[in-house]
């Protein structure tokens, strides 16, 4: 076996024992010391791969068999892939159709085609902290002016479309309330909608387009308004959508 | 009552199975899906499917690939249907998007757990088979249907885009978090 042939197997199967290749390794000092290092990082990576199960998963899964019983978040992420689905289909067929899109509709057909990617976003349920919602906002160069709102239970730094975005979702009487703020580009005006079951609006606010969703439209207003007085400071909670 | 004892033994079969392999088949979802609760839900899927089929499993040692084979085919399925007709180009972008959306980014060596993510499923699937599963490069050419020449191939730029992220990384050092 040459260097060659080693570093490739080397490469591959680190874990390897044969004899040629145990053979070319004690041979070759330099190739002794690659395999070292491969070794290093295998641990590394294996350590990195050890995430912890969540506690009691085999008890769960043995609860859910005995009794057919599905985790309450799967009618949500369903819920979400059937949306997604019609959703999905409807944009892209609208596309190919040649559909004239103004501004605030492909707007809201990009924001409901994004939910089904993070369908399990709409189930999650604690709220997180008031600094992971901070920074999703700081990574898209945003500083909140009041606090969010405390039933946040995801935040992420979306793209959405050619958009760079701001993704959140609120838990608000057991249903999940969707916001995507769309940065640096400002809707022209106030926007309702309904589409593949999600109720929304459109909302001009600061510098951006913040658009809401959820199965809900009694929901959007609360929704809104919070986040005006988030992201505009506490003067600007007045009624609003 | 003949049919009791049958009932007992399958119950306790699919017990055994859920608690030997219920772990390690989270952490292949895991880092198949990269999302925890979604995770969970491929685990719960890939145990209820086995259970309506146990009866295709003739030796206990044998269920560990059956399982890993079983929840492969859901996360594949699930993709399917969420989404309808994405290249891969984005669904690259997406594993790389999803590297920061989750809580386990915070955890150790959170830089090589989001190069994980961002690899390419074709580079993912097999290294986790390798890595998690203990699979062969002959078995999981078997698995995946290609060559295990293309398998090795796929395993060694696996582990060269891993360590180049993690130097990029280290180098510039300007990421999301
Ligand atoms: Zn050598
Ligand atoms: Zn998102």
């Amino acid at each position: 076996m040459d260097c060659l042939e080693f570093r490739r197997q080397l490469g591959a199967e680190p874990g390897r024992r044969d004899a040629a290749f145990l053979a070319h390794r004690d041979a070759c000092p330099a190739c002794a010391a690659a395999w070292t290092r491969a070794q290093q990082f295998e641990r590394r990576l294996a350590d990195a791969l050890a995430v912890t199960p969540p506690p009691r998963l085999a008890e769960r899964m043995l609860l859910a068999q005995a009794t057919g019983e599905r985790l309450a978040r799967r009618k949500y992420l369903q819920r979400g892939l059937a949306l997604a689905a019609s959703a999905g289909g409807a944009f892209v067929l609208g596309r190919f159709l040649g559909t004239r899109d103004d501004d605030s509709e492909s707007l809201r057909a990009l924001a409901v085609a994004h939910l089904p990617g993070e369908a399990f976003a709409l189930g999650l349920k604690q709220p997180i902290a008031v600094s992971a919602i901070e920074q999703g906002f700081l990574n898209r160069g945003i500083r909140l002016a009041a606090s969010p709102p405390p039933d946040v239970t995801y935040v992420h730094d979306c793209p959405v479309g050619p958009y760079r975005t701001v993704h959140l979702v609120m838990q608000r009487g057991g249903l999940p309330v969707t916001v995507i703020y769309v940065v640096g580009h400002r809707n022209r005006a106030h926007d309702r909608f309904e589409r593949a079951g999600w109720h929304g609006t459109v909302v001009p606010l600061r510098a951006g387009t913040l658009v809401a969703m959820a199965a809900n439209p009694e929901l959007l207003a609360g929704a809104v308004r919070d986040w005006r007085r988030s992201l505009d400071g506490p003067a600007a909670g007045g009624p609003l959508a | 009552m003949p049919v009791l004892p049958f009932v007992n033994t399958r119950q306790r079969q699919f017990e055994a199975l859920v608690r030997a392999h219920s772990g390690e088949l989270y952490r292949y979802a895991y880092w198949l899906c990269g999302q925890a609760a979604l995770a969970e839900d491929l685990v719960q899927e890939t145990l209820l499917r086995a259970w309506k089929g146990l009866e295709a499993l003739r030796e206990a040692e044998a269920a560990r690939g059956w399982l890993y084979t079983i929840l492969r085919r859901e996360h594949a399925r699930l993709y399917e249907r969420v989404r309808p007709g994405l290249d891969e180009l984005d669904e690259e972008q997406h594993a790389a998007e999803m590297a920061w959306s989750d809580p386990e980014r915070q955890g150790s060596d959170a830089e090589l757990r989001a190069a994980m993510l961002a690899l390419p499923p074709k580079y993912r699937e097999p290294l986790l088979m390798q890595v998690l599963g203990g699979y062969s490069c002959e078995e999981i050419a078997d698995e995946l249907g290609i060559k295990s020449n293309a398998v090795m191939v796929q395993l060694f730029r696996a582990r060269q885009k891993l360590k180049e992220a993690l130097s990029e990384r280290s180098e510039t050092n300007h990421g999301l978090s």
